[in-house]
């Protein structure tokens, strides 16, 4: 494999990070061919002693992945995590899997849960100006701002506990990639 | 099996081992990566991901410097985190190390 030919390899794996991180690493392996072409060795020889280019992409999409969501904390990030770890997806993940796909369930209820108690909350708030549907008005301005106020509470435990889980998974992801990840005789 | 235990305890140390590169001085991944190749024979392409982790982590920063040659070069360098690091792994391994000996001292 030439340069070129890895390069592109490479540029493939990175596919759908930003394009920032996809021109750092890049440049990480342009430069390292550079070096080791004015340190007399051939391109194949630098290819074949980098190794495997898509599974270094895997790694460094994942490494990626977690840094951008431990800069923030956006659903989108949080998708790239997920993402990243099916990327590096072994036996261990395939276990998980049905745990994970029951907990991605759970948060998705919860989070329509929540969006439905804000609904509720402020359509009996906004009716109380035609007169509201309850014989009592305060009655209705109180369930109606406890309503909101419970799901705004709940919303934020519920986005607590996904970092938490981020978090955890991350390492659990780290520890297994830097162990496990080896069936392939070069590291 | 004994290829893959190879594998996983030199996978183990890598960190520590650039991690004790790093405290000699300043270095630049290409170095380093063919620094550990010839030594414990790692990937070299392995090399960036490692490093990114350990960014990540607060292990190292990077700055560049001019080359006599081509574009300036990333170099590597220690954090205080990082010097940290080395010395709990390194104090780690020296225990592990003598146990292991200790039993195969017993077996032979």
């Amino acid at each position: 494999m030439n340069r070129a030919h890895f390069m592109a390899q490479l540029r493939d794996g990175l596919s759908g990070l930003h394009h920032s991180d996809i021109d750092d690493i890049l440049r990480d392996y342009e430069s390292h061919f550079a070096d080791g072409l004015a340190d007399g060795r051939s391109e194949d020889e630098v290819a074949a002693a980098l190794g495997d280019p898509a599974r270094l992409a895997r790694e460094l999409r994942a490494e990626v992945g977690f840094r951008r969501w431990e800069q923030n904390r956006s659903p989108g990030n949080f998708l790239g995590v997920v993402l990243a770890l099916l990327g590096l997806a072994t036996i261990d993940f395939i276990i998980l899997l049905p745990f994970l796909c029951g907990l991605a369930a759970l948060f998705f209820g919860l989070s329509v849960a929540c969006l439905a108690c804000v609904v509720g909350g402020t359509f009996l708030l906004f009716s109380l100006l035609w007169g509201g549907v309850m014989n009592n008005a305060a009655m209705q301005l109180l369930i109606a701002l406890g309503l909101i106020s419970g799901a705004i509470g709940g919303g934020a435990l519920l986005l607590l506990i996904m970092e938490a889980i981020a978090k955890l998974l991350i390492r659990y992801a780290r520890l297994h990639f830097r162990l496990f990840d080896s069936a392939n005789a070069s590291l | 099996m004994g290829e893959s235990l190879q594998i996983q305890l030199k996978k183990g140390v890598l960190e520590m081992c650039v991690l004790a590169l790093l405290s000699k001085g300043d270095n630049y991944a290409y170095d380093i990566a063919s620094r550990m190749a010839e030594a414990v024979g790692m990937g070299e392409g392995t090399i960036y991901p490692l490093m990114r982790r350990m960014q990540n982590d607060g292990l190292v920063t990077t700055y560049l410097q001019e080359s006599g040659s081509g574009p300036p070069r990333k170099y590597y360098k220690l954090t205080k985190s990082g010097a940290l690091a080395l010395k709990t792994q390194v104090a780690e391994w020296v225990a592990f190390e003598e146990a292991v000996r200790k039993i195969l001292g017993d077996a032979t």
